[in-house]
């Protein structure tokens, strides 16, 4: 341990800590800075983070600096402020100084650096900054604006150090010194959009969220991507009942400050077209919309006990959900005639870094809820001399031709998201609401339970999909008290046979790995 | 609770013979009409009513009417969606879609620029806020009116040509 004294204040570190984390510690908040990032190597490139240390003559980076027993530190000296502010009018000396047009206006470095150590006074004429290329298209995802760019390399970092693919780089010297790709090359790798993210100005903007909202109207909930079964924690911005980009939260348990573009971009299903927003039932001229009492009073029709063939969840529906639907099909279909998904549904490659093998976000659950999955050929085989109703909940099983086909004489009953193969083809849809319409719990492949939060309103007559599976259990005589969310994750542990039954409703930030009994196995990813 | 100072209770001024009794009071009332009724006739330059809509009153020139959006030289709007006015309005009624321009030194700019002008309540702010100064309010138009309310919601075209003619 290293005691140090930052701005006439005591501190004890680790050894070995950095001094820009000793610092932020003793301020509680992070010196000015644009090149340091805790997940990458020290660049020490862009000498904002001066600090003035006892018996040292000139004042030094913290970034670059590790902690020593007795240092003195000082970070908010005259002479600090004073170098900060010529630093700071260093690298604004050829920054264009559009916000106005700048997606990052509102969460950029620059802006808020210059808040605090601005000066205010410009020597320099607009007519005399070195003007470079802007609105380069450098990949799918990503626009480069070179002149915006303060060469922090950060971007150049992540590409060479968490991604290995090395697309980007500094070309030139001096004032004409530049972020590029690399000749031949684009910036196209699945984590593209973290240079985003890191890059501290709007050199680097996003083209998917390019001019689609001003940040400071955007309003922040914390959900998990449902993309694969990392379940990386995101954070979604929506506005008006619009999702307009998820960005990565930092869980060091899961998935550091990163998240991948096919995740990012996963918010894209719920604004789609196919969304589902009214209850439609098989009438003459083939769907129809009905009213929900109408909906729910076919509902109960069709789902009798024993009058259904076979009941089927899917692995992207929440925790919560699959306990219920695994209750509701106990006394539905029975064990038999019960899966929880389609076996190898969604399996893809790993790329190592994030992107999980399996491509559902809670694959895991089935497996703790003893919900088996079932390969689409012997489903089809089960259905094909099957009579009565066909109960899906969540997917699209119909996607597979056999399925579709062996099904024709059932009626199916889908409960789901999206206007797909396997709604046309039912006799009742009933819409729920989307992983980012609802208050749910995902068990990642690792097992561990995350809880994602209800960004915005499910479109029309959508309704949680807990509600309809507790009305359906209601119904049906399962005399469960479920008045709230709360109380459906008390089932939940006793379900997965918790010691604590609130522990579900207190999860920390960061999610829980349970310790299950030895009856529910934790397998691999 | 009492304030020192201040009596508690508030007793109604009695009114007197003459006040109750009223006919004085009216002659009063009537004869404050006449004086103004003699003196416009008698000079009528000075009547401080506006033969409105034939004349119309004199506005200062920092009087704050209807907007419009300032052009470049080539016509098109000055204005690069920054969404500065619509953030800051308090009756938030400026709405802005923006849009990629194909020049790159633009960038950008409103693809659609629309105010509704019945939540307008004509503050200033959005001018004051607008770091291109491509929405003004000086057009001094102050009739608005229509018969119908989506005729209030002004878009982009009308505002780059927003002329003297108040009617919508």
């Amino acid at each position: 341990m290293a005691t140090l004294t930052i701005d006439g204040q005591l501190i004890t570190v680790p050894d070995g800590t950095r001094l820009f984390d000793a610092c932020r510690e003793a301020r509680g908040e992070d010196l000015p800075h644009f090149c340091y990032h805790p997940d990458l190597s020290v660049a020490g490139v862009c000498r904002l983070c001066q600090v003035e240390i006892e018996g040292l003559p000139k004042l030094t980076i913290a970034c670059n600096t590790t902690v020593r027993d007795g240092m003195v530190v000082q970070t908010r000296s005259k002479r600090v402020q004073q170098a900060v502010q010529q630093i700071l009018e260093m690298h604004l000396i050829n920054h264009p100084v559009d916000c106005p047009i700048c997606d990052q206006a509102g969460e950029c470095g620059l802006q808020d650096q210059y808040m605090a150590y601005g000066l205010y006074e410009s020597e320099v004429a607009k007519a005399d900054k070195v003007r470079k290329a802007k609105v380069q298209v450098i990949g799918p995802q990503v626009i480069l604006d070179q002149e915006r760019c303060v060469l922090c390399t950060r971007c150049v970092r992540f590409c060479d150090e968490v991604t290995g693919t090395r697309e980007l780089g500094i070309f030139n010297r001096g004032d004409r010194a530049e972020i590029g790709v690399a000749p031949g090359r684009r910036l196209d790798n699945n984590y593209s959009l973290n240079t985003v993210d890191i890059c501290p100005v709007g050199a680097l903007t996003s083209r998917d969220f390019r001019f689609q909202k001003r940040v400071w109207l955007l309003r922040a909930t914390p959900t998990i991507c449902p993309g694969c079964a990392t379940g990386c924690n995101l954070r979604a911005d929506h506005e008006g009942g619009r999702i307009y980009r998820l960005v990565p939260r930092r869980n060091d348990e899961v998935n550091g400050p990163w998240a991948c573009d096919l995740g990012r971009l996963s918010y894209k299903d719920i604004h789609a077209e196919s969304r589902l927003a009214v209850a439609l039932a098989r009438g003459e001229g083939g769907l129809e919309s009905r009213g929900w009492q109408e909906a729910r009073a076919e509902l109960f029709g069709l789902l009798k006990p024993g009058g259904v063939a076979f009941a089927l969840a899917d692995p992207r529906q929440s925790l919560e959900e699959l306990v219920l639907f695994k209750r509701l099909g106990l006394r539905l279909a029975g064990e038999a005639q019960l899966a929880g998904g389609i076996a190898g549904e969604g399996m893809a490659e790993s790329d190592g870094i994030l992107l999980a093998a399996d491509r559902r976000p809670n694959r895991q659950a089935l497996r703790w809820l003893e919900l088996p999955e079932i390969a689409p050929a012997r489903l089809a085989e089960t259905l094909r001399g099957a009579r009565g109703t066909l109960l899906v909940f969540g997917g699209d099983p119909f996607a597979h031709a056999e399925i579709a086909a062996a099904a024709g004489r059932l009626r199916v009953v889908y409960l789901g998201t999206h206007l797909n193969a396997t709604a046309r083809a039912a006799q009742l849809v009933v819409p729920l609401a989307a992983w980012a319409e609802k208050d749910a719990l995902w068990v990642n492949g690792r097992g561990r339970i995350q809880r994602g939060q209800r960004a915005v309103a499910a479109p029309g007559a959508a309704r949680e999909d807990w509600r309809v599976l507790a009305d359906l259990l209601d119904h049906l005589g399962d005399s469960l008290d479920l008045p709230g969310l709360a109380a459906v994750r008390r089932l939940v542990a006793q379900e997965l046979g918790l010691a604590d039954l609130d522990v579900l409703n207190r999860l920390p930030v960061g999610g829980l790995q349970p310790e299950l009994p030895a009856k529910a196995p934790t397998q691999g990813e | 609770m009492s304030y020192k100072g201040l009596p508690e209770v508030v007793t109604r001024r009695r009114r007197s013979f003459w006040e109750s009794a009223y006919f004085v009071e009216i002659c009063k009332g009537l004869f404050v009409t006449g004086r103004h009724l003699v003196r416009n006739l008698l000079h009528t330059g000075e009547m401080p009513t506006v033969q409105y809509p034939e004349k119309r009153r004199e506005y200062g020139p920092r009087f704050r009417g209807r907007h419009r959006l300032m052009k470049r030289a080539d016509g098109s709007p000055r204005c690069v969606a920054c969404m500065m006015c619509s953030t800051v309005c308090p009756a938030d009624c400026i709405t802005i879609v923006a849009g990629e321009h194909p020049d790159p030194a633009i960038e950008k700019f409103p693809k659609t620029f629309t105010i509704d002008l019945l939540r307008c309540v004509y503050c200033g702010l959005c001018e004051e806020a607008c770091p291109c100064d491509a929405i003004r309010m000086d057009t001094g138009i102050y009739e608005i009116a229509a018969d119908n309310r989506e005729s209030f919601v002004v878009d982009k075209e009308f505002l780059l040509d927003n002329d003297k003619d108040g009617t919508l």
